[in-house]
């Protein structure tokens, strides 16, 4: 059986059953791209795909369908097909209590990584992430889809983290400041992020006395700068902010850096189990400090 | 006769952000005490070191600081039970993720004044002005900035 059979199946059966409302899956839309798809009704279930393509990372849509509603109604329950990746984004947003490990049935496949179609029409390619990726099954899930696949026997360096911290202090601030100068604060690396969940963010209040909202290159590096920190330790390394940035900034490599120094000081990797990140938390013994 | 000081002649502009508890008044102790502390630091009062988020930190250098210093409790003495374990844990990472982006990361500095240590207190902005008046002015802020806006800062007056 193949894995987008077994997830309509088990799609089928959790809806049928009423165990969920919703199924959060992938669908090849009108122009054959793979895109999000929400199935309410088991008639619906033939839209459910699986494939190379399915880069989306569908825990962004989690804490907004979760919202638990009056006294007195159930929660609601969804169902959402992960990746091993996105599963991680579960793990941080349960540490969170984003919403209730009850409310959410997880349909973890085993992932031999995403393709990315290339802009010239050639043969279409593995993604750097997954080029890098060693976590090939899901870190939580209800069902397991598929079955562990064999790694490459080598797995990519993070060339491009590295030539950047091989430069000096200088050379940092022009390449970042080259890289920001495209920002048009369109703010989709935001929306694309499963941890930006904040009803009100701070870079978008006109109120806000410490961060500007306008696109002077200054503001718009702080809104970068502060975008990363805001995730550091919680950031899962799904790089959707990466993928959906119009103007093609590299802001993957702040999240990296961060996750490899929260990796550094504290020892923590996000969403390798339901804890919270150590950067919310009090100091334990062995944690230094100045 | 030069408009623009001499490297010589530099005076780094330091933003301190000073526990009251604590470090704020071991900054009225240093002044009480008549010791020499270096007028280069604009001290800010803050309740407490947690009170310190990245952006604050961002917003100094952004506006032109060379260097900005926090202060609080000793690990264990917080008013608040944890706010300077907060502190403790975020100034090291954001220097990390600054350093990253190109800033120098002495510029930044963490470290705990008790009330009673107005000596500690001046010996740690001495040791921070000198080290930051070795690294220099602070290219953060100029360098985001675009041509026709630093021309009217130069024209403003720098310095």
């Amino acid at each position: 059986m193949s894995h987008t059979e077994a997830i309509r199946a088990r799609a089928r059966q959790l809806l049928e059953e009423k165990q969920v409302s919703c199924v959060i899956g992938y669908e090849v839309g009108p122009r054959g791209r793979t895109r999000p798809t929400f199935i309410y009704a088991p008639d619906q279930i033939d839209r459910l795909v699986w494939n190379s393509a399915c880069t989306h990372n569908l825990t962004r849509y989690l804490p907004g369908r979760l919202k638990v509603g009056k006294p007195g109604e159930p929660p609601p329950r969804v169902a959402v097909v992960v990746k091993p990746c996105d599963s991680r984004a579960i793990h941080v947003l349960l540490a969170e209590s984003q919403f209730g490990r009850e409310q959410v049935h997880v349909i973890g496949v085993a992932c031999e990584g995403i393709m990315d179609a290339r802009s010239d029409g050639g043969q279409a390619e593995l993604q750097a992430r997954c080029r890098r990726c060693r976590e090939r099954m899901p870190v939580l899930a209800d069902d397991v889809i598929g079955e562990a696949p064999s790694l490459p026997a080598e797995l990519d360096p993070d060339e491009d983290l590295a030539r950047l911290e091989a430069m000096t202090a200088a050379e940092r601030t022009e390449f970042w400041l080259a890289q920001f100068d495209r920002c048009i604060r369109c703010y989709a690396c935001r929306q694309a992020c499963p941890m930006c969940n904040c009803p009100i963010c701070l870079f978008e209040r006109d109120d806000s006395l410490w961060v500007g909202i306008g696109i002077r290159l200054n503001e718009k590096r702080a809104f970068h700068l502060g975008r990363a920190y805001h995730l550091a330790g919680r950031c899962i390394g799904c790089d959707e902010c990466e993928r959906v940035c119009p103007m093609h900034i590299p802001i993957g490599l702040l999240n990296r850096h961060l996750a490899a120094e929260v990796n550094r000081a504290f020892g923590f990797q996000a969403g390798v189990a339901p804890v919270l990140g150590p950067l919310v938390t009090v100091l334990r013994d062995g944690e230094v400090h100045p | 006769m030069s408009i623009e000081p001499g490297p010589e002649a530099f005076e780094p502009r330091l933003l301190g952000f000073l526990c009251t508890w604590c470090s704020y008044t071991g900054a009225d102790l240093a002044g009480t005490a008549r010791l020499m502390v270096p007028s280069n630091l604009r001290a800010v009062r803050v309740p407490c070191s947690g009170r310190v988020p990245p952006e604050l930190i961002l917003k100094a250098f952004d506006n032109g600081a060379d260097g900005v210093l926090v202060l609080g409790c000793h690990i264990g003495e917080c008013h608040y039970d944890n706010g300077n374990h907060r502190a403790a844990k975020r100034v090291p990472t954001l220097q990390s993720l600054l350093a990253f982006a190109g800033l120098e990361p002495e510029r930044l500095r963490l470290d705990w004044v008790s009330a009673s240590e107005g000596e500690r207190f001046a010996r740690i902005v001495s040791e921070f002005t000198e080290a930051v008046r070795r690294l220099g002015p602070c290219h953060w802020r100029w360098a985001a900035m675009q041509p026709e806006e630093s021309h009217l800062e130069s024209a403003g007056g720098r310095r």
